[in-house]
């Protein structure tokens, strides 16, 4: 199979790649492990949140310089404070192209409201989800109703009830119900957002939640719902909006995140309406290279027949998507065995603190300026490496993870536009 | 000293991290509440059934096996295997006659062929319909495939002469559905071939793949039926070396993936030689070993539909490329989602309205997209779209043939 | 702070709510005296819940120890008829493997014969057939009536029973200080963790029944019991490997047992040294994990290719024998000390030594004693009186609650036993699971939270098996702690904490083994708490 560019690895980067190339009219193939962790998505994405060091970020771009300093590693290190600027005006655009509606920019973070009620600084946020621009203060609502579906276990109104109210919003919680949900309840395990959200697909049972919502909300002037609205509508908010007959919003559930899943349906679909050819369910199982040049892919399900390209992006996630592989004694990267940076004492790994920095999680492939991945030390000339099977960063404790992953998936893809003279 | 990223055997469903991707992509958790869920059923259920076997719920019968679980599944957990596996070790309940009956889909085809015009029109009149309803549970509503008058053997006993002549030669499992419903089908794909420059054998002995089998839960037999053809198929590749080609993606599945994983019929050494005819033909056509001679005068619009199993095997694109070679052929690939019939799951009258609720959201999709008919490589699948659409849906293979250059 | 005087009086004050402690207030309170059980965190959490699980069948002991042995075949017989939901009946292997001496196996079945135990030789292929998960390079085996037992259902159990015969129990009351009237201990001073009050309690006998911590209580009530900190680490698999007990027919060694127990397996134990100081936090070493993993694929090689859940560690409280002042010789079996005899202390009596094994009949010893103090003429009734969720059979149980989805239905059962008909099911919304992997549903929870003690999620784990799967609390943690806030158990603030406690405790068992699958499932935990929820170390710092 003979393409211009293949990526490996369909999540949140390898998309993000994909969509840059097939627009600039690559021929591209990205094959995918099973579904992404888009799939856990807050609904926002990180940019900067704080430093190594732990204190916290409100201007990103302003904090490169302590981040150079402080992770001369770090994936946006690599990329210099005049490319993230570049990159980072492209976003926008990128995510309205693919019908993606976001909020927020790169110059400041706003805040996001938690399951559990807590304020998170990040970069974007889907349309209709509940954010601010403080942490503190107050809110433009006096009053909120928070409602929840009677059983639904991944969800917590009273937490963010006792947020807001610190915030002085009164806040009123409801549950409710509905003959449709009773058809999902009878199934112990399944009350899980996405199963709700294709209730909620059909316009009755939305309509008739909009209704309920009108008739309980009373004179709160913002509905707060868990997010199970829209898995493959987009325009689910403005119909409860319009029935209800006041301000809608949203917050994120625990997995499966109904607005990661869209997002991650969107991409993959205008990355295919662009041309590109999308293989799920399919791993890369070995790669050959010669004199530093990936030249074929060879993937489980085509068996024999390898994926042929000019330019190859690996894009596999960290250990969960298993584009890193811990064993007791190392951390490897399985495709093509690219250089990992880790302590070889194992017990240095972890901290015993959970909520500590762990430091596995900056573990990741080690690259050349240009995000090219290495063997021994040496480049491969054509392999391309983006998102979060990096090393040098921690999404977790500095909030750059969806950062990481769509800045470096452009930067790669303007990287081989530039080497293929195109675009 | 650890090898749990070797775990790829009995120990698979560790693998499971609790993500909950598979649950989101469950067809029929979504419409029937019966069904604990690809979770619960799978790497959950296999830990407690493990623990003790009277943990198994009978209720995993309402798994169609379509394996879309296993393909979102970010930790390559076999979810559809557990299930079915789970299902053969512990189900308690016997097969009904009914299930027996609709599983021996060759045996019926033998049968009714013979008496063709009279087992059509018998299975289409509302009394034989009403009793097969009441006595064997068979829905009513559903339409039978059409048996066809002659087998697809039968035919090719007079052209096998013909077809050792070629100096290049394939085998073709041809399955059930070819030989008693379809045998046009199989008379394309020898079309096609010929085309292609190889002659069309014959396995030395051809059973029915045992899919229906396996799920209705007659595993020896599956058995017995899988061995024969294992011998044939490695007759044919090992001693004969010829590849074996077939043009049902779900036969091909469950010879390649299903006697492996469910049956423990080891098939390493020549399970790369089975392929589907499209992935066979897309080769020789990418490696320009053979060129394909196509008519000009003729506009097509399709739809391809892309059945369960060929989303497992990840070979739609082989059958889409074909498409594409073809002028005048405009593809629209529709999304990928389950028909609901899932084989002999459909006809049960319980899970009937389960079925037709899978199908809707495709059925629709079909009916909006203006196409000429449905492309798609399963038989089943076949049966729903034509029953469930006003749309006629024809093997990829067929499409060739009726676009080749004569 | 304040501190208050209580005036209610108690024959008994027993300090240590583990097995021993439990079932000396159960026994106590069926006999008739005033019980006050203090337990300073929750019930089940120093030795009593940091082992196998293993029921003895006295068999390891056979060779070395005869006295245990025959102890341990009798105990196990009763906890078979008083607590059949606690125990499975398993059955246990001793295999005989290429590199250990075949000779020992007979001396083994000749001393288990004499102490009692049933112990059948069995051909190694037969064993194989038995259990199919054994090393196939066995060259002998021999079959005992070992068994599993979940020692968080015996304590809680034994508890139940206390209190339904007036006994009155306590969980997170330290005791900082045993009061005393010259000779004589009066009471105790106990620290409410949760009301952070200071409270005075008086009984006319003090048990200490304190496993290791018992060496500092003694030191309160001025005498001296010398205790030798053993650690025990042991790792804990996914799923059931082996349906049968597995040992080493050879001197008892390390990481030489493989026990399954409810959905899982363990492999266990290591033996250490360990400081006192290090008694309240003990932490698995690399080495030690090392080393369960080496000689545990011994027994069973298929654990080789199975997810480790965590990896943890206990304290046997090893007691020097009195007769030894270099405290170097372990006082063997069960040991009694009457501190009026031993020390002219009156009123303060030590239960240590044994095991969990033991513990009902140090729990009766304890009792003949304490009786005998007060002057008490009763008879114990515990070897025969069935503890409350064993008094029907799983068949009858299961036919009350046969409206519950199957897996929940025999999940319930097995951790409740008649108890299960208790859970509230009334409602599709009380039959959602909260945890997945354990079958827990939000009736389960309730019933914990309203009629078993829960404080907090380490409690509810221990009553419910929440968070004890595959996922270590990654799906229900927080679907936990919703209901339970929600349920008005505590404020949505001690919720968040409470939480973010629980998911460091679970961390704590998985950091030594987080690799693999382990480190994927650690990740995404991270991903889920930590970034989509916004969980984080101020939460935790503030408790």
């Amino acid at each position: 199979m003979k393409f211009d560019t293949i990526i490996i690895g369909g999540g949140l980067s390898g998309l993000v790649c994909g969509i840059r190339l097939v627009k600039a009219g690559r021929r591209c193939v990205i094959v995918s492990a099973g579904q992404s962790a888009l799939h856990f998505s807050s609904g926002s994405f990180d940019l900067l949140n704080a430093l190594p060091d732990g204190s916290p970020v409100e201007c990103p771009l302003e904090a490169l310089g302590q981040l150079a300093l402080q992770a001369p590693e770090h994936p946006y290190v690599k990329l210099g404070v005049e490319r993230m600027k570049a990159l980072l005006a492209e976003v926008p655009a990128f995510f309205a192209g693919a019908g993606v509606a976001v909020e927020g920019q790169g110059v400041r973070n706003h805040y996001r409201m938690t399951p559990l009620g807590a304020w998170h600084p990040t970069w974007l946020t889907l349309k209709d989800f509940f954010c601010c621009g403080s942490p503190e203060g107050k809110l433009p609502w006096r009053k909120a109703a928070i409602f929840n579906i009677a059983g639904f276990l991944d969800f917590y109104a009273e937490f963010i009830a006792g947020d807001l109210k610190k915030r002085g919003v009164e806040c009123s919680v409801h549950l409710f119900n509905m003959d449709a949900l009773e058809h999902l309840r009878k199934n112990p395990s399944e009350m899980r957002s996405a199963n709700i959200a294709r209730v909620f697909e059909k316009q009755e049972n939305l309509e008739r939640l909009g209704e309920i919502l009108r008739d309980e909300a009373g004179d709160a002037e913002v509905v707060l719902l868990p997010a199970v609205f829209g898995l493959e509508r987009a325009d689910a908010l403005a119909c409860l909006r319009r029935v209800a007959n006041r301000k809608v919003m949203l917050l994120p559930t625990l997995p499966p995140s109904v607005p990661g899943i869209r997002t991650q349906l969107q991409l993959k679909k205008y990355f295919q309406d662009c041309g590109g050819v999308y293989m799920l369910g399919d791993t890369v199982m070995k790669a050959e290279v010669e004199d530093g040049h990936v030249v074929r892919v060879y993937s489980y399900n085509h068996g024999n027949i390898p994926f042929v390209a000019d330019d190859v992006v690996l894009a596999t996630g960290s250990f969960f998507s298993q584009g890193l592989i811990a064993e007791p004694g190392r951390v490897y990267e399985p495709v093509f065995g690219l250089d990992v940076k880790y302590p070889e004492e194992r017990e240095q790994w972890f901290d015993l603190n959970f909520f500590n920095r762990q430091a596995y999680q900056s573990f990741g492939v080690e690259t050349d300026g240009g995000f090219r991945g290495m063997r021994g030390g040496k480049v491969l000339d054509n392999l391309y490496v983006a998102g979060a099977v990096l090393g040098g960063f921690n999404a977790v404790k500095e909030g750059c993870g969806g950062g990481v992953s769509i800045l470096t998936a452009l930067a790669v893809a303007q990287q081989i536009m530039d080497k293929r003279k195109i675009g | 000293m650890n090898l749990q990223q070797h775990n790829i055997s009995d120990n698979n469903f560790e693998q499971c991290i609790k993500c909950t991707v598979c649950t989101v992509y469950c067809p029929v958790a979504a419409v029937n509440p019966d069904f604990p869920g690809p979770k619960q059923a799978g790497p959950d259920g296999e830990r407690l059934r493990l623990k003790r076997p009277d943990f198994y719920d009978e209720a995993l019968k309402y798994c169609i096996n379509c394996k879309r679980c296993e393909v979102a599944c970010p930790s390559n957990v076999r979810i559809g295997d557990i299930i079915q596996s789970a299902r053969i070790r512990y189900a308690k309940k016997k097969p009904k006659v009914r299930d027996i009956l609709l599983a021996n889909t060759d045996f019926v085809g033998t049968l009714s062929t013979p008496f063709a015009p009279v087992v059509n029109v018998a299975l289409g009149l509302k009394p034989v319909k009403a009793a097969m309803d009441a006595v064997l549970k068979i829905d009513h509503r559903r339409m039978f495939p059409k048996y066809a008058f002659g087998t697809f053997e039968g035919w090719y006993k007079k052209q096998a002469s013909r077809q050792a002549a070629f100096s290049k030669q394939v085998a073709y499992f041809h399955g059930c559905y070819v030989n008693y419903n379809n045998p046009q089908l199989g008379k394309d794909l020898v079309k096609v071939m010929n085309a292609a420059g190889y002659g069309v054998q014959l396995l030395e002995k051809e059973q029915c793949c045992g899919v229906a089998l396996i799920s209705n839960g007659l595993i020896n037999q599956a058995k017995k039926q899988a061995q024969t053809n294992m011998a044939s198929i490695r007759q044919a590749v090992l001693e004969r070396k010829m590849p074996v080609i077939a043009t049902s993606s779900t036969c091909t599945f469950t010879i390649r993936d299903e006697y492996p994983h469910l049956l423990q019929l080891e098939n390493g050494d020549v399970r790369e030689q089975v392929e589907l005819a499209t992935r066979f033909l897309y080769r020789l056509l990418a490696e320009n070993k053979t060129k394909l001679r196509f008519r000009t005068d003729k506009k097509l619009k399709v739809a391809y539909h892309t059945p369960c199993h060929m989303e497992k095997l990840g070979w739609s694109y082989y059958t889409i490329e074909l498409l594409k070679m073809i002028p005048g052929v405009e593809v629209q690939v529709l999304d990928s989602q389950c028909c609901g019939i899932a084989g002999t799951y459909g006809f049960k009258k319980e899970n009937y309205e389960v079925s037709q609720q899978i199908g809707s959201r495709l059925f629709r999709q079909i009916e909006a997209s203006g196409v000429d008919f449905v492309v798609s490589d399963c038989e089943t699948c076949k049966w729903q779209i034509e029953m469930s659409t006003s749309k006629k849906c024809e093997h990829p293979i067929s499409v060739l043939a009726r676009m080749l250059e004569d | 702070m304040g501190q208050n005087e209580v005036n209610k009086d108690f024959d008994v004050i027993i300090i240590g709510g583990g097995a021993t402690g439990a079932g000396t207030a159960r026994d106590c309170a069926k006999r008739g005296l005033r019980v006050l059980l203090l337990e300073r965190f929750d019930i089940a959490t120093g030795a009593t819940g940091r082992n196998h699980g293993l029921l003895h069948s006295g068999a390891r002991y056979a060779v070395t120890d005869g006295e245990s042995a025959e102890e341990c075949i009798k105990e196990n017989m009763i906890l078979r008829r008083i607590a059949s939901h606690c125990v499975e009946e398993t059955d246990g292997l001793f295999l005989t493997l290429p590199e250990d001496d075949i000779q020992y196996q007979g001396k083994f079945v000749e001393a288990c014969q004499r102490a009692g135990i049933r112990a059948e030789v069995i051909d190694p292929k037969e064993a194989l057939r038995m259990e199919p998960s054994a090393n196939p390079a066995l060259i002998g085996a021999v079959r005992v009536p070992d068994g599993a037992v979940d020692p968080f259902r015996l304590t809680a159990s034994n508890i139940m029973d206390a209190k339904s015969h007036g006994a009155e129990v306590l969980t997170y009351h330290e005791v900082v200080e045993v009061l005393r009237s010259g000779s004589q201990v009066t009471g105790v001073k106990v620290f409410d963790h949760k009301t952070k009050a200071t409270k005075s309690y008086y009984a006319d006998v003090v048990v200490n029944a304190g496993g290791i911590w018992g060496h500092r209580l003694a030191e309160m009530a001025g005498v001296r019991v010398n205790m030798l900190p053993s650690k025990g680490a042991l790792l804990i698999f996914g799923h059931r490997v082996n349906r049968m007990v597995l040992n080493r027919c050879r001197k008892p060694a390390d990481a030489d047992i493989l026990v399954p127990g409810d959905t899982i397996c363990l492999i266990g134990t290591t033996s250490s040294k360990v400081p006192f100081e290090e008694v309240d936090d003990m932490l698995v070493t690399s080495k030690e994990v090392d080393l369960l993993l080496r000689e545990g694929e011994k027994l069973a090689p298929s654990l080789a290719q199975t997810r480790i859940l965590r990896a943890y560690a206990g304290v046997r409280p090893l007691v020097a024998s009195d007769d030894d002042p270099s405290g170097r010789s372990v006082s063997r079996g069960i040991v009694v000390l009457d501190h009026a005899v031993r020390d002219g202390l009156e009123g303060f009596v030590t239960i240590t030594g044994g095991k969990l094994m033991t513990y009902r009949l140090m729990a009766e010893w304890t009792t003949d004693l304490v009786c005998k103090k007060l002057g008490v003429n009763a008879t114990c009734t515990t070897a025969i009186e069935p503890l409350p969720g064993s008094r029907e059979n799983a068949e009858e149980v299961n036919k009350k609650i046969i409206s519950l989805p199957l897996p929940q239905r025999q999940s319930s059962i097995a951790r409740h036993g008649d108890l299960a008909e208790r859970l509230s099911h009334n409602t599709p919304v009380e039959n959602s699971l909260v945890c997945e992997c354990e079958e827990v549903s939000v009736g389960e929870v309730k019933y914990a939270l309203n009629e078993l003690d829960v404080n907090n999620l380490v409690d509810l784990r221990r009553r419910t098996r929440v968070g004890m799967g595959t996922c270590q609390g990654e799906l229900c943690a927080c679907r936990a702690a919703g209901v339970m806030s929600r349920e008005g158990k505590y404020c949505t603030r001690r919720a968040k904490e409470d939480l973010a406690s629980f998911l460091n405790e679970r961390w704590k068992g998985m950091r030594p083994i987080a690799w693999g699958d382990t480190l994927r499932e650690s990740e995404y935990m991270s991903w889920v708490y930590e970034s989509v929820c916004g969980l984080n170390m101020s939460q935790k710092q503030s408790e």
